[in-house]
């Protein structure tokens, strides 16, 4: 399916949007228009990313055509809610794809869009030339996936069994992020916290596993802390906090 | 060196707080490390502790910046501007940012600090020369904790 870049024009005409047919990655290309100071909001989209980024890393699979892939550039101040401006991310992706198409996704802290436990998005942010750079990935269309991702892989079309429009996806997606930072900036980072623990089933009572690079921590998750990072209880009984690493449900 | 000097050096440590000292004089050499009194900054109790920092003291040195670089008032101290995870280089394999001798320029990215998948460039506030790296990359940081020292252009 193509992309009407023009639709979404019309939807917010005063947006600055870069869409490119094929590119190495959304986030290389934000970067450089951060460091040239380009205005918030700006957004770099990709029909296909050749060398799309994961989180420290790794690789993001972006198909051609079929996935969303973008970078928008946020200039906002969020002194005292960072970084849990990476949990509102999460949550203006999955109010984006409820709008879109219907899908209900699951958030495993702090920002993997999950369908029956397989990733449909990712998100990645960084924070460089004064700005925070936010890049997510939804797969939309995909119809299946490489065999060393089909167990951990899913998208919006697998999920509902249809084709959606990524343009939508787009607009939607813009909205809930304007949305998000203007509670930030409001509210500050409390009601993300409040909004995200309702919309993930990780954040309490999931008995989770833990892996940082060699070392790994099991417990049940006991909530989120004042900055939004998970707390854990150990078998122990001791209360830990989780700062980064992959959080897999523990069976 | 006398054992007076030494305990002289010893009361100079406690009373400043530095974590080590390194003396060195006619070609003798002591190096006092306060391992306990850094202990008493990390525990907090009734606050949960971080789970990516289950140890206590501080991470350990390099065995080649192990030379009290933060005890050196004429060095920069770059410290962390939040708590997360320390990456010396931009991924895994790729090579660190800035090593041990390096001359960098002030704006220059010196290493990045995770914090929930939100990746932070630490950028060198001074023009200088990397004196030290005081955490491996991968490890745990605190909010305020030191991370290279800079020998100021």
């Amino acid at each position: 399916m193509g992309f009407d870049l023009g639709e979404v024009r019309r939807r917010m005409p005063s947006r600055a949007l870069h869409w490119h047919r094929r590119m190495d990655s959304t986030m290389t290309e934000a970067s450089r228009l951060a460091a040239e100071g380009c205005a918030s909001g700006t957004a770099v989209i990709a029909d296909e990313q050749t060398a799309g980024i994961g989180r420290h890393g790794h690789s993001w699979h972006s198909e051609a055509g079929l996935g969303l892939y973008v970078s928008v550039v946020l200039r906002q101040k969020f002194v005292d809610s960072f970084p849990g401006v990476t949990l509102a991310v999460g949550l203006a992706a999955r109010e984006a794809i409820v709008e879109a198409t219907g899908v209900v996704c699951d958030l495993r802290w702090p920002n993997d869009l999950l369908i029956g436990g397989r990733k449909c998005a990712g998100i990645l942010l960084n924070l460089e030339s004064k700005a925070i750079i936010a890049g997510i990935g939804i797969n939309v269309n995909h119809g299946g996936f490489p065999e060393q991702l089909r167990e951990l892989a899913t998208s919006l079309r697998i999920a509902a069994g249809r084709e959606f429009r990524r343009e939508h996806l787009l607009v939607e997606l813009l909205l809930a992020m304007e949305r998000y930072t203007k509670l930030i900036e409001e509210e500050g980072i409390k009601p993300v916290l409040r909004l995200f623990a309702q919309a993930s089933s990780y954040v309490s009572g999931m008995r989770v596993r833990v892996e940082q690079g060699e070392t790994a921590l099991e417990g049940v998750t006991a909530g989120l802390d004042e900055s939004g990072f998970l707390l854990l209880r150990q078998d122990n009984g001791k209360l830990v906090t989780v700062l980064a690493g992959g959080v897999r449900p523990a069976s | 060196m006398t054992i007076e000097e030494i305990k002289q050096i010893i009361e100079l440590a406690n009373e400043s707080g530095v974590a080590e000292i390194e003396v060195e004089r006619g070609g003798n050499r002591v190096r006092i490390r306060r391992a306990a009194a850094s202990n008493q900054e990390y525990v907090i109790p009734s606050v949960p502790s971080y789970a990516v920092a289950p140890q206590l003291a501080p991470p350990p040195m390099p065995e080649a910046t192990q030379t009290a670089v933060t005890a050196d008032p004429s060095l920069y101290l770059v410290k962390s501007p939040i708590v997360g995870t320390f990456y010396s280089s931009p991924s895994p394999g790729a090579p660190a940012f800035v090593k041990v001798g390096d001359s960098v320029k002030a704006g220059q990215v010196l290493c990045i600090i995770e914090s929930m998948k939100l990746m932070n460039e630490i950028e060198s506030e001074i023009a200088g020369t990397i004196v030290a790296m005081l955490v491996e990359s991968g490890k745990p940081v605190e909010y305020g904790e030191a991370i290279f020292s800079i020998r100021p252009a």
